[in-house]
């Protein structure tokens, strides 16, 4: 059974077009999306996957890897998209090839469309990883890539862990619970700050709870510090959800 | 001094070697594509291979402070193979437009066959499209036929030369690839391939232009530090500062950023980080961060 759904449950309903306006806005990017979509035939077919992987790969190189800066009117705007999470943490990089991974969503059948994805995804480096974790909440019927996520989460490399578990509603939205509170405590256990889990409050649990005293206990017992954000887990009284289907 | 070891292949080395490495001065490393000393069997595997030399490896040399790039190709061991040649070849072009890639490499001859030239000569024209150079390596068996072979179809695919380093040179083989328009590769090894001694006395007779020196360590017998014990005999051997840094820094940078990929600014300022990054199953397991 998937969670309970609010506010960050609602996949965003205009598709491509939020993250396409906000990389044309940044400087240096202006005909890159609209390039890459014409060169890879996703406005008319046929769909030239190698030119797609070619621009999503040297997206980087084209584009910088500087940090997106939104504007507070950009803010706005992405709220009223129902992009209600935080994408500072973005390079402009990640913001262009999320944007162009979100075209071919919108051009190609769902079958053909997954597949390029789990593709991507198996050919990336670190940076092409983090941009595809962190499109899963705006594709459409994202909990497809459930497995990906979950298997995301194993990542021994921090930054495409934090893509997936921090500023991103995709876990909190769909994780089983067993998922969930294994990422929270890796959380806990790589040092990143619990506040950056969006939705946590709501997927609280005994059971997580009980694990975080746990994780506690052991620290103390090590003569180690315990994370003082753990407050944040110790009350168990989210709403949780069911397992994993 | 900063150094470049331009080949070395981490994934077969320990966290000690990083450390070490990095305590030498060694800020920048290229792990080229090569074999693991068994044949692999399956595409998929490349797929892998080269995920990690894009992905956990140059993560894990970043928490030493040490740039890691990478080429990616079908080694010559491997082209024999035809199932696995034509699947890897296939793949190439989605790896070669990414961050970090900076050639197409390690490519060339092993045991001169059809195959081998076959597999060659289709990364030359990849290397063509995707604008790179291309590490060349070099046979162990027949290595002086080997590298005139290297050059001359190099030549008849109109590849441009200087966008070609010849490795695993030895006295035999350099003055041939000098002569051409190549750069010319050196893997200083314990015993085989070239030494510290030898090498020092190729820079006295060639001097450095067009000259590249790595530690090519992988899995078998070889040492990731053979680049600075290398500058220590040099230095001993009173060869100038300024030739040692073209060698072993200006070199490298100079050849593999012929196409743009890289530039000397990327390796102005190399900082050292461990704590944005740590414990968990990252290479610190419960130490505290260092930094510098």
């Amino acid at each position: 059974m998937p969670p309970s759904p609010d506010m960050t449950d609602v996949v965003p309903t205009g598709g491509a077009a939020p993250l396409g306006r906000l990389l044309t806005a940044r400087a240096g990017a202006a005909g890159w999306l609209d390039r890459a979509v014409t060169e890879a035939g996703l406005r008319a077919p046929p769909f030239e996957e190698v030119r797609f992987s070619s621009a999503f790969s040297s997206a980087a190189r084209r584009l910088g890897k500087g940090p997106v800066a939104l504007t507070e009117e950009e803010r706005r705007a992405l709220g009223r998209d129902c992009i209600d999470w935080p994408l500072d943490g973005w390079g402009v990089d990640e913001l262009g090839r999320a944007a162009l991974l979100l075209e071919a969503f919108r051009a190609l059948a769902p079958e053909p469309a997954a597949a390029l994805l789990a593709r991507c995804y198996a050919r990336a480096d670190n940076r092409e990883r983090q941009a595809v974790l962190r499109s899963l909440p705006l594709l459409p019927d994202g909990r497809r890539f459930l497995a990906l996520a979950v298997d995301a989460c194993r990542s021994s490399v921090q930054t495409v862990f934090e893509a997936i578990a921090c500023e991103n509603p995709f876990p909190a939205r769909e994780f089983a619970d067993a998922s969930f509170h294994q990422m929270v405590l890796k959380s806990m256990f790589n040092g990143v700050a619990l506040r950056r889990i969006v939705g946590l409050e709501r997927r609280r649990t005994p059971e997580l709870a009980r694990m975080a005293t746990d994780y506690a206990a052991e620290r103390r017992a090590a003569g180690r510090a315990v994370p003082a954000d753990i407050d944040l887990v110790l009350s168990g009284t989210g709403t949780g959800t069911g397992t994993e289907p | 001094m900063k150094l470049f070891d331009p080949h070395i292949h981490m994934t077969s080395r320990t966290t000690d070697d990083y450390k070490a490495m990095a305590a030498a001065g060694i800020r920048a490393i290229i792990e080229p594509a090569f074999w693991l000393g068994q044949p692999r069997t399956h595409v998929g595997t490349f797929e892998d291979y080269f995920a990690a030399l894009l992905g956990w490896e140059r993560f894990r040399a970043s928490q030493f402070g040490i740039t890691h790039l990478c080429t990616i190709g079908l080694n010559p061991k491997e082209a024999n193979d035809p199932h696995l040649a034509a699947g890897v070849l296939e793949m190439m072009p989605r790896y070669l437009e990414k961050d970090g890639v900076v050639a197409v490499g390690e490519i060339g001859f092993d045991d001169q066959t059809p195959a081998e030239e076959k597999a060659f000569a289709a990364q030359l024209e990849l290397a063509r499209r995707f604008e790179l150079p291309v590490l060349v390596h070099t046979p162990h068996r027949d290595k002086k036929r080997g590298t005139e072979r290297t050059i001359a179809l190099v030549r008849e695919q109109r590849f441009p030369e200087e966008r070609v380093l010849v490795d695993h040179n030895n006295e035999e083989t350099l003055p041939v690839t000098l002569a051409s328009g190549c750069w010319a590769g050196h893997s200083i090894y314990p015993d085989t391939k070239m030494d510290e001694a030898r090498m020092v006395a190729l820079v006295k007779k060639y001097g450095v232009e067009r000259m590249i020196i790595n530690s090519a360590a992988d899995w078998g017998v070889s040492d990731p530090l053979k680049v600075p014990k290398t500058v220590a005999e040099m230095r001993k051997a009173g060869i100038r500062e300024r030739d040692i840094e073209t060698l072993v820094w200006d070199n490298p940078i100079a050849f593999f950023g012929q196409t743009g990929r890289i530039a000397p600014a990327d390796f102005a300022d190399a900082h050292y980080d461990q704590s944005q990054l740590f414990e968990g199953n990252s290479v610190l397991r419960g130490q505290a961060p260092e930094r510098r």
